[in-house]
């Protein structure tokens, strides 16, 4: 076995006497013999450091296996030595395209625990800042899974968006990706002054361009062709292996926290929020539901623009006392990222630090079906089925 | 793995070569960090061109940087928002479509490098070509930042392969790695490759750095010598 | 499928494994309707995908044109931090709330001989190093967060990327040289409270009128009537 991109190759199990002759009757004794190929874990397929040991049969896939762990940071570990303000910072970088869900969902069990009330402007505000992190995470994926089929432009639109959403975020919060904007009891500081106009201007430009991936990607044969009865993933996998997010909602499986166990606001956006779903579960019913959830989120987002409006003046954060700690006890938060549910089981003993925060990422579960996935299919369709997966590396070896 | 697990011996060592052979791939030794690099080797004619030649050498080179993108985390994403429409640093001649490391010169380390990882990665920057070029993009790169104290983290990629460039932020801005890649371009300009492959080997105790002041008592212990001590 | 009009990927010869797969391949089984370029005339993807070409090829570009002109950043904007040294007390909050702990404080006490004849000497911390890595920093601004007395600040200057690593290590002095690059915080939303600075300063400011009105009230009072105690609380401190 080799660490890096070469390929090695082992007599497999399956080695057959090979025969070469021509005609007819010859294809079906040229016998072949296994190859062990390994994806990764560098290789720009897997947009991060995923390796995936697969057994070829020609350019038959025989057996995947993922191997994960190339970016494993410990960060469960590095949970307990620090406190509940300092977690926040660290929590939001597992999954590094949906900083601000990564971050809520810490903040959100933090005050459970602690049986704190968040004003009524940090929640709308909260919900809005999720949404607006939502599109950024599916437009990276929007303009990245065409990118690995082979066609270069949607991501340099996908870009121009995600640019366009990320100043709106960094005015707010100072960052472009890690906003570190919540806090327990409410967002770090209030907004400047003039911002909720911006959002709005941003999220009608981001909608306006949309039909890039509305008409130039989805509407793209080639696109269609690699991706259509590609990869299909049955609803019984999905719950075997408990994949979540768009990708289980592609094969019908009807799910998502926003409307199952509503937290923030929305049990009020209940008119808004649209749970797309398809039933074919290939890679193509998969980036339509990207897409279409990105279409519902710039909605979400305007729809907190016009309750904002109309809230009263009021804080966006609670004070705190100066050492924060958390009862003792125990508590299970979950929230619906970008990617599919993120939880997060937090033990506390009453200390400042919590005991044990245990990390449920969405894509650690999503990519293991590979395993049942790839076997079947053929190398070219391994780039489609993999990036179809929507992940990042950072949330599946956290 | 094929990697040879044995810890291996550091520092420069020019001239004769103690390894024969191929470059054995270690872990990161702690005790020396940037150590393992290979040996390298100049010829005569490079070490004799006059100053002019250099000059056109350097120029060339500062300009057509083929960028082997190591792209490991979130700064990835923030290395690829560089090389987007908005920020485009191929205005700055860094070419992002080098097919594999062996046709790079410049590798940008983006994100944590892990333990596990780090085999990789020096290997794969030993496939590179001299002269070779690294910027080392956002704090888990330079030092392991948020994760420094992790079990798992190499703390910094200058523990197993030398850093010409070190861009700071979590995650840095695409336009500071713009002013990363000009600091870099300014590097080359000034360089003399017979300078940087001296002829006679280099003493242990110039590659070595004096001890930093330990911080105060009833700060953060330890932090320092993990930090900075590079 | 019509014939694929570029010399790009191409479909990879679905058909031809099917077999293998064992995938069903019914094609176009319930997928949403956007008709691609499957029913129109061959090349129409091709046409439509340069029909995309000429129309951003005459929009303005957006490259933003970085060395030569600098990108215009929001206060907020976390680049460096910034140290106000006049107004640091060394209560080492910083230093201990960073996630990183990449704050290095050295200081020593110093005494200060009495004010007055009968009072006790007084102590004082003096700052001999302050330092931050920001080879370490995580940018996330909880030391600016924590400091209660604002001694430091998010400046949102980037360019200070190094050839060696020690110099990413920011001592006193160059964090102060960044206080000049800090700027002032944006105006809040209109719907904010606000913020505790303004409410105190008001506060203070509503108190020294109410002391100022008060003064002048007694010393009518006493213009009248002479002898009267003077106004209590004539000079409050601003807290």
């Amino acid at each position: 076995m080799t660490t890096g991109t070469p390929t090695s190759s082992t007599p497999g199990s399956g080695t057959r006497e090979t025969t070469v002759g021509i005609g007819a009757g010859a294809a079906t004794e040229l016998g072949t013999s296994d190859m062990v190929l390994n994806i990764g874990p560098q290789h720009p397929s897997t947009h991060g450091v995923l390796r995936i040991k697969l057994r070829l049969d020609g350019e038959l896939i025989t057996a995947a296996e993922p191997v994960v762990g190339y970016m494993h940071r410990g960060a469960e570990k590095l949970f307990e030595a620090r406190d509940y303000r300092q977690i926040v910072m660290l929590a939001n970088r597992h999954d590094w395209l949906s900083a601000f869900a990564n971050e809520l969902g810490v903040v959100l069990g933090v005050e459970r625990m602690l049986g704190m009330e968040v004003p009524v402007r940090a929640t709308w505000t909260r919900t809005l800042l999720a949404e607006l992190n939502r599109v950024l995470n599916h437009l990276m994926f929007l303009g990245s899974y065409p990118l690995e089929l082979g066609g270069i432009t949607p991501v340099f639109h996908a870009f121009h968006e995600r640019e366009q959403l990320q100043a709106v975020m960094e005015e707010a919060s100072g960052g472009r990706m890690h906003y570190m904007f919540n806090r327990v009891g409410g967002l770090k500081e209030d907004l400047p002054a003039g911002w909720y106009g911006r959002v709005r201007a941003a999220v009608a430009s981001v909608r306006s361009r949309m039909d890039v991936f509305d008409d130039l990607v989805l509407g793209n044969d080639i696109f269609r062709a690699r991706t259509r009865d590609v990869g299909v993933l049955a609803a019984a996998l999905v719950h075997a292996y408990g994949v979540s997010g768009p990708i289980a909602r592609a094969s019908g499986v009807d799910f998502d926290l926003r409307r199952d166990e509503p937290y923030l606001a929305y049990p009020e956006l209940a008119d808004v929020l649209k749970v797309v779903t398809r039933q074919e579960g290939d890679c193509l019913a998969r980036f339509e539901c990207l897409l279409e959830q990105a279409h519902n989120s710039l909605d979400l987002a305007d729809a907190c623009l016009d309750r904002l409006a109309g809230l009263e003046p009021g804080p966006i954060n609670t004070r705190l006392p100066k050492v924060l700690k958390a009862p003792e006890g125990h508590t299970y938060t979950w929230t619906e990222n970008p990617l599919g549910v993120n939880g997060y089981y937090l033990v506390s003993r009453g200390d400042k630090t919590p005991w044990r925060m245990k990390l449920r990422s969405a894509s650690y579960n999503n990519i293991q079906v590979l395993g049942e996935l790839l076997p079947g299919t053929l190398v070219a369709d391994m780039v489609a089925i993999l990036g179809s997966l929507f992940f990042v590396v950072g949330d599946i070896d956290k | 793995m094929d990697v040879t697990p044995t810890p291996h011996s550091h520092g420069h060592s020019h001239g004769q070569d103690p390894f024969a052979g191929p470059v054995p791939l270690g872990m990161p030794d702690p005790a020396a960090p940037g150590g393992a690099v290979e040996p390298r080797r100049l010829g005569p004619l490079a070490r004799l061109a006059p100053d002019p030649v250099k000059v056109v050498l350097n120029w060339g080179r500062r300009y057509s940087l083929w960028c082997f993108n190591f792209g490991l985390a979130c700064c990835a994403i923030e290395f690829i928002a560089a090389s987007m429409a908005k920020h485009d640093f191929i205005r700055l001649g860094v070419i992002p479509f080098a097919p594999g490391p062996r046709q790079a010169d410049l590798m940008i380390v983006s994100g944590t490098v892990t333990d596990k990882m780090a085999p990789a990665i020096k290997r794969l920057y030993e496939q590179m070509p001299e002269p070779k070029y690294v910027i080392s993009f956002g704090a888990c790169s330079n030092s392991g930042g948020p994760y420094w104290d992790s079990y798992s983290v190499t703390k910094g990629v200058d523990q197993i392969i030398p850093v010409d460039v070190y861009v700071p932020g979590c995650p840095p801005r695409p336009e500071a790695l713009l002013q990363g890649i000009l600091k870099l371009q300014e590097k080359i300009a000034h360089e003399s490759l017979p300078d940087q492959y001296p002829a006679a080997p280099v003493p242990a105790a110039a590659l070595k750095r004096p001890l930093l002041p330990a911080p105060a008592p009833d700060a953060a212990p330890a932090d320092a010598e993990e930090g900075t001590a590079q | 499928m019509p014939p694929l009009p570029s010399g790009s990927v191409g479909p990879t010869g679905h058909t031809e494994h099917t077999g293998h797969t064992g995938q069903s391949h019914q094609r176009g089984s319930g997928h949403s309707g956007r008709s691609g370029g499957s029913g129109g005339f061959p090349g129409r993807g091709l046409a439509k995908g340069l029909a995309v070409t000429l129309r951003t090829m005459t929009r303005r570009s957006v490259t933003d044109q970085y060395p030569d002109a600098q990108p215009e950043l929001p206060p907020r904007s976390r680049g460096v931090i910034a140290l106000l040294e006049e107004n640091c007390t060394v209560c080492m909050l910083c230093a201990r709330e960073c996630p990183d702990w990449c704050i290095y404080i050295d200081s020593h006490k110093e005494t200060l001989p009495a004010a007055e004849p009968n009072a006790r000497a007084r102590t004082r911390n003096v700052l001999d190093r302050f330092a931050i890595d920001f080879s370490l920093c995580m940018y996330c601004g909880i030391c600016i967060e924590v400091c209660p007395f604002d001694a430091l600040f998010w400046s949102p200057e980037f360019e200070y990327a190094e050839t060696d690593i020690l110099e990413l290590t920011h001592e006193r002095e160059k964090l102060r040289e960044w206080m000049w690059t800090v700027p002032p915080p944006p105006a809040l939303d209109p719907a904010a409270e606000e913020p505790k600075e303004i409410a105190a300063a008001r506060k203070a400011a509503d108190k020294l009128a109410a002391a100022d009105a008060a003064a002048e009230a007694a010393a009518a009072a006493a213009q009248e009537s002479a002898g009267t105690t003077p106004p209590p609380g004539g000079e409050e401190p601003a807290p």
